[in-house]
């Protein structure tokens, strides 16, 4: 269950080594164990610059993919899951628990409590998921409200003092390392009895609960026989309660309107003391059907002083915000390109921006460009070969737009131009961003796509709410409620219909 | 020294942890009051580490810590410390079969606060050793035996009870990953436990099925391995694979999430689970209709890529007949997703990374799918026309045929033989090229691969290219081309730029003309020898001189001497060859030391193979004068690889015995007087002795017809026995044995030879141990 040792690498591609180790920790008492443990399989933790190397090559983050390495690149090398063997000085060293985020490779061993030939299988190994969520607690930490490198810096220097506390002799006790910030700040503090280990003070004040719902729309749209258009909402649910008491009772429930699309894939934060089964088992897995559990979603609770995730859903509303339509069409030197935009009459037309991006990959610089639009700007990023499209705070009364146009591209020069897998020839795709009832649009295009980019505030496209009656607290004082909502577009996509675009096995089921 | 396990300080450091733990006097001494309670909360870190470290070091303290957490102590590490020793004292104890007695009542250690003496938990059982798997599955065995060894009686069992049920109902204040920990170590503790139903656990795993926690489910898998049905009904099952499901594709939750448990859907513990162990398969109740979620499609990232390409996989290997009506069918869709895998991997630009994954899922494919025609023929032709495109991919295609089943790799290589072959090269891909044939050339459409290359030859201008020629025309001389081949040889010999190469393609050229198909096989087969020198020359010359030239080696081959006949006018050994692997064209060559025989003939067997009796082999010995000897035996041989093996065998001994022949007999019938005759005629020049030749139980009668029967002239037996033995080339050994006492007998003797003599006496007086 503990953790041999831990890194912080940040990858630096173009340099000599690729990265460099930012930080890194080893558990020597945990190392003791694991030769104990893994008897004659033992293989010890190495050094930082063997691991970084090691690590990098399996990753495939060196600069160095032009020869085929059989070590590497053999068709049977296959990695299924973000744990790893590292080959170091002909042993192996696994499980290697690793991933990328933001330029930061978080990286950790595990200890397995038994031998390693053969190797025991990972589902049996507890320390896996341990890792995982120690590597992303360190990720939360450095990227929680973090804007530049010398914050990343500052916080990385508070690492030790708090893996001390969260992570004492390897075995994570707490994947919240903020918590054991605040706990060395709060250390003087009496704490009373029962006090949950997640909770490091009390709240004196104001009683006030905040709630914040921001949901997410993706969407691939084809506009093509026998294949199915597709679009979901993920939403989130972050709470803040500030009240008194060390374990105040609290119950969130969240509402929908009478037309409003039932929540499914719910999950909840650990503090949720308990789950009524409608809403552990509402699922998009099954077919949707009228008898679909619709709310009100209530979550008892004990929250946690700092703000926190209450509940991820998803859901599948009825149609689309932005119903999409892109050509794209090769005529000898120039792409003839046609898009149309409709909003849905249903959704709130008060964008906080929204605008369609069109990329166009493999090709050259945009070199001539001719187009005609009914509704808002086009700004043109000629050496990325991309199309911004503003459309702006609302869309016209007849809640339609269009842009059409031509397109010259000049030679392409290697390096420079954007390469994409998928956006070969004729496939492209525009890319929209619905944001805060402000959406952006954006308009890529892989098998020539474009992609929306948009955000509306105060809306949600489930109705999902939360209000003044949402809350019941059982405990002294009336706290003073605040509620938010927004939509936001990620992954939004409209594909070129005219050339063949990657469908999902769900797009075929019509 | 001072901090060894009986120093004093370590002899105080556990009870004044505890003690620290306990808060009592002395922690309050130490601290301010505020600062009692981290103090004790670290004091708890330090002895579970101590008891990680030192299993059963708390064993005696369980009472103490059950105690303190009823009270007043920190929960989370106080509840931690107690689970962990009281696994560790429910394993221990196990181990030694004893119960756990009073051990969680008791509030007072058993060393009453003074010095602890750690080495008594080195002494007991306590030592950390490997531990059994924490996951049941893999050991079924080992599970049984806990079981009947853990019985508790029922007052043990209602406390124990009665402590994982106050540590479960506390877990709610423990943080998510301590909660984790606290199911492992409880679950792991009450496995195979009588009378402790793990009932216990279930009011909490509603709560936990909700949460996105990784290391929540994760903990709660492991108690479904541990308890399976006990635990979890077949509807809990179900919800539990549906919340699995879920997370393994919730858009909230981060991709390393995701694949953690698309793992934990293959491998899920099932109640009843049909496929073998420790194979990722699809649970039974994951069907169709769950996976839809989790099909892999083009915009997914290689690792989620192929984790869903295995699923979907497995769910077309399954409903291989079902599915007819079903649409989109399953299998169709893996089509279309190779197909635009192999779409990006012909990208000119495209990263080798696309390359590799587009191999990946074939290989994957190809694993899971094996003996599906309607899969691998598009697969097998997709691929073609994938190199048709991007031949820069060889490296990959050798790899890959290096790695498949020979089901989909001989056809395979038919159709890219077929793909080099039909467009004679001169391009930049020629490389690519001579590269892939080298892999896949072999006997078959020979002519048109030589055309191919003798196209090839006159753009072959580098020395690489000339190289990658002569690769291809060494594959064809391992699968046994000749006709052609020569010709192109001797074409290459002569034009070929480089001198290495034409040295090479003389090389070839002359092992073609002068070996036999199989020895060139194994002439070409790869080195033995790991190359001394980076020359490709030198390197190859290296697996020549070990398949061309005799390798000594250690004897495959075992010579005994078999029983002694006499027959003929020479002796003759009779020699019982052995072999320990197969081996052909045996020629064992004997040389005799000191030159006392006339030198001996070579003795050949064609095949001697381990397991099957062989013929004895004669050999037939010249003595020039009549005296023991020894062999020097060397063997010549062919492995069944091809390989020439000269090894040298122990020695052979050839005893005085071995060299006896009968007198031919008169024609008058040999009797008394022919004895006599010989008799006398070796005096004067001989020399005569008597020996007592000592007798064993057998008697005189025994003695004489186990040695000496084929040599009796004259018999009255029991008592009197005439023996003349001719001893090659020309001396003569005559012995009386006569008046036998009971434990010898007086053997006079005579022998024409001087030198014989000590022999002789040797000989008999060996005789008699010698039965």
């Amino acid at each position: 269950m503990a953790q041999r040792a831990v890194w912080l690498i940040s990858h630096e591609p173009g340099t000599p080594l690729c990265g460099t180790v930012r930080f890194s920790r080893r558990y020597p008492t945990v190392e003791k164990r694991a030769r104990v443990f893994n008897g004659a399989s033992y293989v010890p933790i190495p050094e930082d610059g063997p691991f970084l190397k090691a690590l990098l090559f399996e990753l495939r983050l060196l600069d160095d993919d032009k020869d085929f390495v059989e070590s590497r690149d053999s068709c049977s090398r296959i990695n299924k899951t973000s744990i790893y063997g590292l080959l170091i000085g002909g042993e192996e060293l696994w499980p290697v628990v690793a991933f990328l985020k933001n330029d930061i490779i978080y990286a950790c061993v595990p200890l397995v409590e038994q031998t390693l030939s053969p190797r025991p299988p990972l589902i049996s190994v507890s320390g896996v998921s341990q890792g995982f969520e120690f590597l992303f607690g360190i990720q939360d930490f450095l990227y929680s409200g973090q804007k530049n490198d010398s914050e990343l810096n500052t916080k990385l220097s508070q690492l030790p003092d708090l893996l001390l506390q969260a992570c004492p002799f390897g075995t994570l006790l707490d994947a919240n390392l903020k918590n054991s910030l605040d706990n060395t700040n709060f250390a003087s503090v009496t704490q009373p009895q029962k006090q949950p280990a997640w909770k490091t003070g009390t709240y004196k004040g104001k009683p006030q609960v905040s709630i914040s719902i921001t949901e997410k729309v993706k969407s691939m749209q084809y506009d093509k026989q026998g294949i199915a258009d597709t679009w979901q909402v993920v939403g989130t649910v972050t709470c803040k309660c500030d009240l008194e008491g060390i374990m105040p009772n609290v119950t969130i429930s969240l509402n929908l309107p009478t037309n409003g699309s039932p929540l499914q894939d719910i999950l909840v934060h650990p503090c949720v003391t308990s789950l009524d089964s409608a809403i552990l088992t509402s699922s998009s897995i099954d077919a949707m059907d009228d008898s679909a559990f619709s709310g009100p979603y209530k979550f008892p609770l004990t929250p946690p002083l700092e703000s926190f995730n209450l509940c991820y859903y998803t859901s599948q509303v009825p149609v689309p915000p932005i119903l999409g339509f892109y050509q794209l069409k090769e005529e000898e030197v120039q792409l003839r390109i046609t898009i149309n935009l409709k909003l849905h009459e249903s959704v709130k037309n008060n964008f906080e921006f929204c605008e369609a991006h069109i990329p166009f990959y493999n090709r050259g610089p945009i070199t001539h460009l001719e187009y005609k639009t009914s509704f808002g700007q086009l700004e043109v990023f000629r050496e990325k070969s991309l199309l911004i499209w503003i459309i702006g705070q609302k869309f016209p009364k007849s809640m339609e737009i269009s842009l059409s146009g031509t397109v010259t591209f000049g030679a392409k020069s290697h390096e420079k131009q954007p390469f994409d897998p998928i956006c070969i020839g004729e496939t492209a795709y525009l890319k929209g961003h619905p944001g805060h009832y402000t959406a952006t649009w954006t308009t890529e295009c892989a098998m020539s796509s474009e992609k929306l980019h948009f955000r509306i505030l105060d809306y949600t496209l489930t109705g999902c709410y939360a209000d003044q009656h949402s809350v019941q607290v059982f405990a002294s004082g009336k706290p003073k409620i605040s509620a938010y909502r927004k939509l936001i577009s990620s992954d939004y996509y409209i594909w070129n219909s005219k050339a063949p675009a990657p469908v999902t096995y769900g797009s075929l089921l019509l | 020294g001072a901090l060894g396990p009986t120093s004093g300080a370590s002899c105080r450091l556990l009870p004044l942890l505890l003690g620290l733990d306990a808060g009592s006097d002395l922690g309050r001494g130490f601290v301010p009051a505020s600062e009692q309670r981290p103090l004790q909360a670290t004091a708890c870190e330090c002895l579970r580490e101590l008891e990680s470290c030192k299993p059963g070091l708390l064993g005696g303290s369980l009472g103490l810590l059950r105690g303190l957490l009823g009270q007043e102590g920190p929960v989370q590490p106080l509840s931690l410390l107690l689970a962990l020793a009281l696994r560790n004292t429910l394993v221990l104890q196990s181990r030694v079969g004893a119960g756990l007695g009073g051990l969680l009542t008791d509030k007072v250690p058993p060393t009453g606060g003074g010095p602890w003496d750690w080495t008594l938990v080195e002494e007991g059982d306590g030592r950390l050793q490997p531990q059994a798997p924490s996951w049941p599955a893999a050991e079924e065995g080992e599970g049984e035996r806990s079981l009947t060894a853990r019985e508790h009686s029922p007052e043990e069992a209602r406390e124990l009870r009665a402590a994982v049920i106050q540590l479960l109902d506390t877990s709610y204040l423990l943080t998510p990953v301590a909660q984790a920990q606290l199911l492992w170590l409880l679950g792991w503790a009450l496995r195979g436990l009588q009378g402790q139903p793990p009932a216990l656990f279930k009011p909490q795993l509603v709560r936990l099925l909700g949460t996105a926690q990784l290391t929540l489910l994760h903990a709660v898998l492991a108690l479904k391995a541990a308890f399976g049905e006990a635990l979890f009904t077949a509807q809990d099952e179900a919800l539990l694979l549906r919340r699995l499901t879920l997370a393994a594709q919730h858009p909230a939750l981060p991709p390393p999430t995701h694949l953690f448990y698309l793992h934990c859907l293959l491998s899920f513990p099932e109640n009843w689970p049909l496929g073998p162990e420790g194979e990722e398969a699809a649970p039974l109740l994951l069907g169709p209709q769950l996976c839809r979620g989790l099909l892999p499609s083009l915009l997914h990232d290689p690792m989620a890529l192929l984790a869903r390409l295995h699923l979907l996989c497995l769910l077309c290997a399954e409903d291989e007949e079902e599915e007819k009506g079903q649409l989109p069918s399953p299998r169709h869709y893996l089509e279309e997703l190779l197909a635009g895998l192999r779409q990006r991997a012909a990208l000119d630009e495209g990263p080798r990374a696309l390359a590799t994954v587009c191999f990946q899922a074939s290989y994957l494919v190809t694993r899971c799918l094996a003996g599906q025609p309607t899969v691998l023929t598009p697969l097998i032709h997709g691929l073609a026309q994938l190199y048709r495109v991007r031949p820069m991919l060889a490296s990959h295609f050798v790899d890959f045929l290096d790695q498949v089943d020979s089901e989909l790799r001989e056809p395979l290589k038919v159709v890219l033989r077929q793909e080099v072959v039909s467009r004679p090269g001169r391009d930049e891909a020629l490389c690519w090229h001579l590269k892939m044939l080298a892999k896949v050339a072999d006997g078959d459409a020979q002519s048109a691969t030589l055309n191919f290359l003798q196209a090839a030859a006159a753009h072959c201008t580098n020395w690489d290219l000339q190289q990658g020629l002569l690769r291809v025309c060494r594959a064809l001389l391992r699968a046994g081309v000749r006709g052609g081949l020569v010709d192109l040889l001797q074409v290459l010999a002569r034009q070929l730029e480089d001198p290495d190469g034409r040295d090479h393609a003389r090389l070839y050229y002359i092992l073609l003309a002068h070996l036999a198909g199989p020895k060139l096989g194994v002439a070409l087969g790869p080195s033995l020898a790991p190359p001394a020198l980076a020359s490709s020359l030198v390197a190859e010359n290296q697996g020549f001189v070990a398949a061309l030239m005799v390798q000594e080696a250690p004897a495959l081959v075992r010579l005994s001497v078999g029983s002694h006949g006499v027959k003929g006018p020479l002796p003759v050994l009779k020699l019982q060859p052995e072999a320990l692997e197969p081996i052909y064209s045996l020629e064992l060559r004997f040389r005799v030391e000191g030159q006392l025989y006339a030198p001996l003939e070579a003795v050949h067997v064609p095949c001697l193979c381990p397991g099957r009796p062989a013929r004895p082999l004669l050999l037939p010995l010249q003595p020039r004068c009549p005296a023991p000897a020894r062999l020097d035996v060397h063997a010549l041989y062919t492995t069944s690889t091809g390989l020439t093996c000269h090894a040298h065998l122990p020695p052979l001994f050839v005893n005085f015995a071995d060299l006896f022949l009968p007198f031919p007999k008169p024609p008058g019938g040999a009797g008394l007087g022919f004895f006599e005759e010989l008799w006398d005629s070796c005096l004067p020049e001989g020399a005569e002795s008597r020996v007592w030749c000592p007798l064993g139980p057998q008697g005189l009668e025994g003695l004489v017809s186990h040695h000496l029967e084929p040599f009796v002239v004259v018999a009255q037996p029991p008592t009197s026995y005439y023996v003349a033995i001719h001893l090659p080339p020309n001396s003569k050994l005559l012995l009386r044995l006569e008046a036998a006492l009971a434990d010898g007998v007086p053997v006079a003797l005579r022998t024409d030879d001087w030198a014989v003599l000590p022999l002789a006496g040797d000989y008999l007086r060996g005789l008699a141990a010698a039965l």
